[in-house]
C-alpha cells in the first residue's frame, strides 16, 4: 500500500461529477470497488447494463468503436466532440456531458443520423455501427456548412470492415446537409446550467484510494504547486499516450497529475511575427486555428491520428512524449519553436530543437511543465515544408517524415537550410551532414540528388513493423526530392 | 416489429441504436466468470514441466486447466484431429493455447497468469513458408488438376515466361474480436453462445471435448461482428475453452480475445507462393500453363486443404486455357494455423493468374484488357475448365463490353498515359480484372441446409434456418424468401437466432452459399406448410360460396391473404387460414431440406462438376501514385458484377462494395510481419492497417448485372459473399501499370501482394537499375 502526501494548503473535493443520461452521476472512488481513476471511460461504460451500445474494438484508439461525444461548456454554450472513450480515464469526464448512442434515439424515436443510416444501408454486422452514429453525430453538432471530405475527416476514425464506407459517408452527408434542430437543442439549457453549477467548485479535485493518487487541479498555479510536491507525479493532459500504458500494457499508475482542466493552458494568442500555443490545446483546434497564418502546421494536423484523437491530444503532450515518430516535433523544430517552461519558481524558455535529449526522453526537470509552444510565423521568403510518409494516409504513425526550411538567395543559391526528420533515429533530428553539403550549392535537382548521398552518413535507422531500414532510406531521401519538386520553378 | 419496415437490414434499428447484442453485451448472473487463455510465447518446444500452484492461489480464482483436466478428446481440429485444445508435450507456435484460467475479475485471470510457470526445451522452428519449403516436407503430398499437354504446349509457344510470385496473407480484423459464453445446466447440459460461423461443429467439438452427447450441447448464434472466414472454425476454439472451463466450475464463463491477442494468435489468410511458367501466342492467346501453388498452412490443417483447392479451381480465373498443370501443396510451419478467409484461396489462385497476363501484355506492348478478353471463357468452345466442368452461362464477354464502354475504359488509358508522360514524379495506372467464382462448398457433402419455419395463429411467422448472421444480410435475405413464398408483408417475418437444438447437423455459413441453400430448405418448409393450409381454405371458400368450387391450384399467397385467383373476392387473411388451419388440427410447422443438385469431384483424377455454377463480375479501377512517397489514391472504381436476380440489390451492392475495399486492403496497406523469433510485429490496428473511409475511390459506380437470372437458385439469385473481393486485384493491377510506366512499359516491375508503400518504392527502385 502506497502513502501520498494530502496537500494542504488549497481545497479538495474528492469525487468527480458528470452528466449522464440527463442526470448528473457523481463517483466517489473511496467508496466504490467498481471503477478507479483509472478506469476508462468504455469500461465504465460496458459496466453499467443501459451503455452496452459503446463498443470495444481495440482498446487503443485505432477504430472508433468506442466513440462517445463529450459535451462541455464553451464561452456559455454547449460544444460536442467525439472522443475515443478506450482512451479517456473517467476523471476527465467532471464537468461535462457524457453522450451515448443509448442516448440519441430509440427505436421509436431515432435520431436523424440513425435513421438514415439505417434506412440506406450504412450497417452491415453492425459492431462499428454505434461508434459511426456518435461519429456522425458529433458532425451534425458541428457548426458550419459540412462538405464531403469533412465527412470523410470525421469518420475516417471509425474503421469497418464490413461495408466499404459509401453508403456510410453518403448517409452521414444527407443527415448533415438537412440538419435541424434535435433532441438535444431542447435539452441543452439545462445542461449548462448543470455543468456550470458543477465547476463553479474550483478546488482541486483528488481522488485518493488505496491504490490511487489522482489530481486534478484548475488552476495553473495550483498544477505547479502539485508538480513542485510530487516530482514522481505522473502529468498526464489528453492521455491518448498514457492511457495505452494501462490499456495496452497493463501497468498500474498511481500518482497522476491530470491537467486537463487547466484554463491557462488552453491559451492561443497570435502576432504578425509568432503564434503562442498553449501546451493544452487540442490538435484538432489548433488545426482550424493555424489554417491561415501556417498553413503547412495545418496540412500535417490534417493526416494526425483521427479527429477523435487530435480532440484530445495536446500539444504539450506531443511534444513532451518526445517520440522518433511525433509528427509536430521536425515541422516545429525546423520553424525553429521554443518551449516555455514553468516551475513553480521559474520560468524559462528553451528552443524545441534542444527539448528533446533522447528517445522519449527531454529537458524537463522533475518540477516543471510545458506552459506554452512559441512558433514563430514563416516568413514568405522561405520555404517550409513537411512531408509524412506512412502505410496508410490518415490515423497512421510516419515511417518517415520530413521537415525542410530554406532560404534561396536570388540566383536559387541555397543560404540557409535546416533538414529535421523523424523516423530515421531515436529521436526527431537534422541532417546536418546534408544540410552542411547543402549550404551555399544552387536549389538544383542534381544538388538534391547528391545531398541524399549525405543523408546515409546522417542516418542509420531501423527495421521494424513500419518500414524496413532500407526503406526508411529510400524514403528520406525521396522527401527531399519531393521538397525540391514542390518548390523549385524553372526547367529542372 | 413494424419499425424496420424502411430498414435495408433487419437488424439496422438495433444498430444504429446500439442495442443489436452481441456476445459481450449479453447480461450474465453475478456470478459469471471470466476465462483467460494462457498462450504459447514460443513457437516450438518441448514442454519440460509447468507450475500451476501459485496461479491457483490468486485471489479470485476459481479454476487453472491444463491439458490433464480435458474429459474428452483433446482435439479442437475440425477435420484434421492434428490441432489439440491444450498443448500436451509439445508447443508448435507461438499463440497455442497452454492453459486456462476462470476468474471472478480480468485482473485476478491476468495476475494468475503471470504466475504460470513453464520449462520449455526450444527447438528449431520454421517461421517461414520458403523455409518449409526448402526443408523439403509438405504436410500432405501435393495435389494436381491436369489438363492437356503442358510441356509439349510451352516447347511450341512463341513466347514463354516464368517467375515466382508471394501474396501475403491478411487478418480478418472483423471488429467484433472472438468471443465465446457458456453457461451450464442440469447434469451435462451447457448452453454456448459463440460468435461462431459454424454452431454444429462448435456443437460437436464441443460435445466430443467435454465428453458429452451432443444432444446436452446447445449452441447459440445470435449474429457476429464480423466473420469473414475468421470464424468459420477458429470461433469453435474460444467456444470450446470457455465450455471447459464452464464445466469445471459449474459457473457461466465468458472469453474475449483482446484485440492483439486475437491478432497474433488466430489464423489469417494464408499465405502463398507461387511459381509459374506460362506460354502464349504472338497474340497474347495463352496456350500453356505450369503453375504451382505453395500455401502456408501454420502449425495445422485447419481448413488448409480445401483452401488450396479452392485456389487450384481458381487458378486459370476467367480464362480457357487447354494446356494446363496446376500443382497444389500445402505446408507447416510453427505459426498459429491459418483459416478460412473470404474467398477461401480464390484471391490468391486469380491474383497470379492475373498478375501473368499482365506480364504477357507487357511483353507484346499491347493492351491488358484486350488480352483478358482474347483469353475468356467461350461461350460454346473454349468452355471446359481444366477440372472438366463446363463453364455455363458465361457473361464474361458480356460484363466486359459492357464495363469497358461504361467506364471509358480506353479514353481514360490514353488520358493516363498522357498524363504520365508529362509528369516525373506521379503516375497514374488503370486496370481491368475479372472475377469467375465457382459457388458450392468443393466438398461436396457439405452442400446440405435445413430449415424450420413456424406460422403462428396471429398470421406471423417464425424461420429458424442453419445459417449464420454476420452482417452479410443473411437474415434480411432469408426473411424477403419467407415473405415471398408467404405472400406475407416482411414484418410479420422473424428469423430466429441460430440454434443447433432447432436445426441439427448444419455446414458451415461458408463458401457464399448461405441465402442459396438455406433460402431452398426454408422454400421446403414453406411449400409443406401451405400444402397443409391449401385445402382448409379451399374447403371454407366452397362452404362459403358454394359453386363453382374453389381449386386448389386457383389458391395464392399474396398480399397477406390466402386469395382465389379466379374469384378475388374469396380471400382470407393469412392470420385467418392459419386460425381454421389450427382449428381444423393441421400442422403450421415445417421442417424444409435441400441439398445442391449434381456436384462432385474426384481428386484421384482432378475431374469432376465441384460447382453449381459460376458467379461473374468486372472491375476498372484507376489509381494516382506518388513515386516518392509510395502513397496510393484511388480515383475510381467502375464495377459490374452478376448477382442473377437481386433478392436484396442494397445488400448486394454492400457485399460488393465491402468486399472489393477489402480485396484492396489485402492487395495494399494490409502486411503482416513478423520478427526473426516469430512474433508478429504488425499486431494491432496501430501498425495492421486496414482500410478508411478516406482510402475509398472518390468516383465509386458500383453496378448488378441486370436482367440475367440464374436458373435452378433461390429466387433466381446468386451467391455474392465472396466473388467481389477479388475485383480488388484490379486496384493492385492498376499499381503495377503505374509503376510501370515510370520505365515507359519496357520493363517488368517486381512487385507483390501487398504493395504496401515502401512495397512501390523498393519496385520503382529495381526498376531503374534494372
Ligand atoms: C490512435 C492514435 C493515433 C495517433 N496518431 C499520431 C500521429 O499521427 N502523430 C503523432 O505524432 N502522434 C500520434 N499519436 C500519439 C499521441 O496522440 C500524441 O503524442 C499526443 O499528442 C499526445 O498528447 P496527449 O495530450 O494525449 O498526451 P498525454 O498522453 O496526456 O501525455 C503524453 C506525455 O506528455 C507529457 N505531458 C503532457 N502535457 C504536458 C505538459 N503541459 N508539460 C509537461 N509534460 C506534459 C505527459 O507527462 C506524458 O509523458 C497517436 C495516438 C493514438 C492513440
Ligand atoms: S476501442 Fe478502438 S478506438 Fe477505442
Ligand atoms: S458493419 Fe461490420 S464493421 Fe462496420
Amino acid at each position: 500500500m502506497m502513502k501520498f502526501a494530502t496537500m494542504s494548503n488549497h481545497p479538495t473535493t474528492d469525487i468527480i461529477r458528470f452528466i449522464l443520461d440527463d442526470k448528473e452521476v457523481s463517483i466517489n472512488f473511496t467508496r466504490t470497488t467498481r471503477w478507479t481513476p483509472t478506469t476508462t471511460v468504455l469500461q465504465y461504460l460496458r459496466s453499467l447494463e443501459n451503455h452496452k451500445g459503446t463498443k470495444e474494438g481495440c482498446a487503443e484508439g485505432d477504430c472508433g468503436a468506442c466513440t462517445v461525444v463529450v459535451a462541455q461548456l464553451e464561452n456559455g454554450k454547449l460544444s460536442y466532440t467525439a472522443l475515443n472513450s478506450c482512451l479517456i480515464f473517467l476523471p476527465f469526464l467532471h464537468g461535462k456531458q457524457l453522450i451515448t448512442v443509448e442516448n440519441l434515439g430509440s427505436f421509436d424515436n431515432m435520431h436523424p443520423v440513425q435513421k438514415i443510416l439505417a434506412e440506406a444501408g450504412g450497417s452491415q454486422c453492425g459492431f462499428c455501427t454505434p461508434g459511426i452514429v456518435i461519429s456522425a453525430f458529433a458532425l451534425f453538432k458541428q457548426h458550419g456548412k459540412i462538405t464531403r471530405p469533412e465527412v470523410v475527416d470525421a469518420l475516417a476514425g471509425n474503421l469497418c470492415r464490413c461495408t466499404g464506407y459509401r453508403l456510410v459517408i453518403e448517409s452521414v452527408m444527407h443527415a448533415c446537409e438537412n440538419r435541424k434542430p434535435d433532441i438535444f437543442s431542447g435539452k441543452e439549457k439545462k445542461v449548462v446550467a448543470l455543468l456550470a453549477a458543477i465547476r463553479k467548485d474550483r478546488s482541486t479535485i483528488h481522488l485518493k484510494t488505496t491504490d490511487y493518487s489522482y489530481y486534478l487541479p484548475q488552476s495553473w498555479q495550483e498544477a505547479l504547486l502539485l508538480r513542485q510536491q510530487l516530482p514522481e507525479a505522473l502529468v498526464i493532459n489528453g492521455s491518448t499516450d498514457v492511457a495505452l500504458r494501462v490499456t495496452k500494457k497493463k501497468e498500474h499508475l498511481p500518482l497522476i497529475i491530470d491537467i486537463s482542466l487547466v484554463e491557462e493552458l488552453r491559451l492561443f494568442r497570435q502576432t504578425k511575427k509568432e503564434m503562442l500555443i498553449g501546451a493544452g490545446c487540442n490538435l484538432e483546434e489548433i488545426r482550424i486555428a493555424v489554417r491561415e497564418a501556417f498553413p503547412m502546421f495545418s496540412e500535417l494536423l490534417d493526416v494526425f491520428g483521427s479527429r477523435q484523437i487530435r480532440h484530445r491530444a495536446t500539444l504539450g503532450g506531443n511534444i513532451a512524449s518526445a517520440s522518433p515518430i511525433g509528427d509536430t516535433l521536425p515541422l516545429l523544430m525546423a520553424a525553429g519553436a521554443s518551449v516555455v517552461i514553468h516551475s513553480l519558481k521559474r520560468k524559462r524558455e528553451i528552443l524545441l530543437s534542444s527539448f528533446v535529449t533522447g528517445y522519449r526522453q527531454t529537458a524537463l526537470k522533475p518540477n516543471e511543465l510545458i506552459y506554452v509552444i512559441r512558433i514563430p510565423i514563416p516568413s514568405s521568403a522561405e520555404i517550409l515544408k513537411f512531408f509524412k510518409i506512412s502505410k496508410r494516409k490518415d490515423v497512421d504513425i510516419s515511417s518517415v517524415s520530413g521537415a525542410f526550411r530554406l532560404k534561396l538567395s536570388r540566383d536559387k543559391k541555397i543560404s540557409q537550410v535546416s533538414l529535421f526528420f523523424g523516423g530515421m533515429a531515436a529521436t526527431t533530428r537534422p541532417a546536418r551532414q546534408t544540410e552542411q553539403f547543402l549550404k551555399g550549392k544552387t536549389w538544383s535537382r542534381e544538388t538534391i540528388e547528391q545531398a541524399t548521398v549525405y543523408l546515409q552518413k546522417d542516418f542509420t535507422p531501423i527495421s521494424d513493423a513500419r518500414a524496413q531500414a532500407g526503406g526508411r532510406v529510400r524514403m528520406a531521401a525521396n522527401l527531399l526530392i519531393k521538397c525540391w519538386s514542390e518548390t523549385h520553378t524553372g526547367k529542372p | 416489429m413494424t419499425k424496420d419496415r424502411n430498414n435495408h437490414h433487419e437488424s439496422a434499428a438495433y444498430h444504429v441504436t446500439g442495442t443489436a447484442v452481441y456476445i459481450d453485451d449479453i447480461p450474465v448472473s453475478s456470478d459469471a466468470l471470466t476465462g483467460k487463455v494462457f498462450f504459447s510465447q514460443v513457437p516450438h518446444a518441448e514442454i519440460r514441466s509447468f507450475d500451476l500452484r501459485e496461479a491457483k492461489k490468486v485471489k479470485g480464482v476459481f479454476a487453472v486447466l491444463s491439458a490433464k483436466d480435458i474429459p474428452g478428446i483433446n482435439n479442437m481440429g475440425p477435420v484434421v484431429h492434428d490441432e489439440p485444445v491444450l498443448a500436451e508435450v509439445s508447443v508448435q507456435c507461438i499463440g497455442q493455447a497452454m492453459f486456462l484460467i476462470a476468474a471472478d475479475s480480468e485482473a485476478s485471470a491476468e495476475e494468475a497468469s503471470g504466475k504460470i510457470k513453464v520449462k520449455f526445451r526450444e527447438k528449431k522452428a520454421i517461421l517461414t513458408l520458403e523455409e518449409a519449403m526448402k526443408q523439403g516436407k509438405p504436410m500432405y503430398p501435393a495435389r494436381f488438376i491436369i489438363s492437356g499437354d503442358v510441356e509439349s504446349a510451352l516447347k511450341r509457344a512463341d513466347h514463354v515466361i516464368g517467375g515466382e510470385f508471394h501474396t501475403g496473407g491478411q487478418e480478418h480484423w472483423y471488429l467484433e474480436t472472438h468471443a465465446a459464453l457458456c453457461v451450464p445446466g442440469e447434469g451435462d447440459e451447457m448452453r454456448v453462445y459463440a460468435s461462431s460461423q459454424h454452431p454444429s461443429e462448435t456443437q460437436t467439438l464441443v460435445a466430443e471435448v467435454l465428453s458429452v452427447p451432443k444432444n446436452v450441447v446447445e449452441v447459440e448464434v445470435k449474429r457476429m461482428g464480423g466473420g469473414f472466414g475468421g470464424k468459420e472454425t477458429q470461433g469453435n476454439h474460444i467456444a470450446i475453452w470457455a465450455a471447459l472451463l464452464a464445466k469445471t466450475t459449474r459457473q457461466p464463463v465468458k472469453i474475449r480475445l483482446c484485440r492483439d491477442d486475437d491478432q497474433k494468435y488466430t489464423g489469417k489468410r494464408h499465405p502463398f507462393l507461387i511459381r509459374y511458367q506460362a506460354g502464349f501466342s504472338k497474340e497474347g492467346i495463352l496456350n500453356a500453363l505450369d503453375v504451382d501453388l505453395n500455401s502456408n498452412a501454420g502449425y495445422a490443417t485447419d481448413l488448409s486443404r480445401a483452401i488450396l483447392e479452392r485456389a487450384m479451381f481458381h487458378a486459370e480465373n476467367a480464362y480457357f486455357i487447354p494446356n494446363i498443370r496446376i500443382k497444389g501443396t500445402v505446408w507447416k510451419t510453427n505459426q498459429p494455423s491459418n483459416t478460412a478467409f473470404r474467398g477461401f484461396g480464390g484471391p490468391q489462385g486469380i491474383a497470379a493468374i492475373e498478375n501473368i497476363i499482365d506480364r504477357i501484355a507487357r511483353r507484346l506492348g499491347l493492351c491488358s484488357a484486350e488480352i483478358r478478353r482474347r483469353n475468356f471463357y467461350g461461350a460454346r468452345s473454349r468452355n471446359k475448365t481444366p477440372y472438366g466442368q463446363i463453364v455455363k452461362h458465361n457473361h464474361l464477354p458480356l460484363i466486359y463490353d459492357k464495363l469497358l464502354v461504361s467506364s471509358q475504359y480506353l479514353k481514360r488509358k490514353n488520358e493516363i498515359d498522357a498524363f504520365n508522360k508529362k509528369n516525373e514524379f506521379f503516375k497514374k495506372g488503370i486496370a481491368l480484372s475479372p472475377v469467375k467464382f465457382g459457388i458450392s462448398f468443393t466438398t461436396s457433402f457439405l452442400n446440405q441446409a435445413g430449415a424450420l419455419v413456424h406460422l403462428y395463429t396471429d398470421g406471423t411467422i417464425l424461420v429458424n434456418h442453419g445459417g449464420t448472421e454476420m452482417g452479410q444480410g443473411l437474415h434480411t435475405k432469408i426473411r424477403r424468401i419467407a415473405a415471398k413464398e408467404f405472400g406475407a408483408a416482411i414484418d410479420k417475418v422473424v428469423v430466429n437466432a441460430t440454434n443447433t437444438s432447432r436445426i441439427p447437423n448444419t455446414s458451415a455459413t461458408a463458401a457464399s452459399s448461405g441465402t442459396d441453400m438455406n433460402g431452398m430448405a426454408v422454400k421446403d418448409a414453406i411449400r409443406q406448410i401451405k400444402a397443409g393450409i391449401l385445402p382448409i381454405v379451399a374447403d371454407h371458400f366452397n362452404l362459403k360460396f358454394g359453386k363453382p368450387k374453389t381449386r386448389l391450384t386457383d389458391l395464392v399467397f399474396s398480399e397477406d391473404h390466402v386469395i382465389d385467383d379466379r374469384h378475388k373476392e374469396r380471400k382470407i387473411t393469412l392470420r385467418e387460414a392459419a386460425n381454421l388451419a389450427y382449428l381444423q388440427r393441421v400442422s403450421l410447422s415445417a421442417v424444409g431440406f435441400y441439398k445442391t443438385p449434381g456436384v462432385f469431384f474426384d481428386w484421384n483424377t482432378g475431374k469432376g462438376h465441384p460447382f453449381y455454377y459460376f458467379a461473374f463480375g468486372m472491375a476498372v479501377t484507376e489509381v494516382l501514385v506518388d513515386t516518392l512517397t509510395g502513397a496510393v489514391k484511388i480515383l475510381r472504381a467502375d464495377i459490374l458484377h452478376d448477382v442473377g436476380d437481386s433478392i436484396e440489390p442494397l445488400i448486394d451492392r454492400g457485399q460488393i462494395e465491402g468486399g472489393y475495399i477489402q480485396g484492396v486492403g489485402w492487395c495494399t496497406t494490409e502486411e503482416l510481419r513478423w520478427d526473426e523469433k516469430g512474433n508478429l510485429l504488425t499486431h494491432s490496428p496501430d501498425t495492421y492497417k486496414i482500410p478508411t473511409a478516406a482510402d475509398i475511390p472518390d468516383v465509386f459506380n458500383v453496378e448488378l448485372l441486370k436482367d440475367h437470372p440464374n436458373p435452378g437458385t433461390i429466387h433466381h439469385s446468386k451467391a455474392v459473399g465472396e466473388p467481389p473481393f477479388m475485383l480488388g486485384i484490379s486496384c493492385w493491377l492498376a499499381i503495377k501499370y503505374a509503376i510501370s510506366a515510370s520505365a515507359n512499359h519496357r520493363k517488368e516491375p517486381e512487385l507483390n501482394i501487398p504493395a504496401t508503400n515502401e512495397a512501390i518504392l523498393f519496385a520503382l527502385e529495381k526498376l531503374k537499375s534494372k
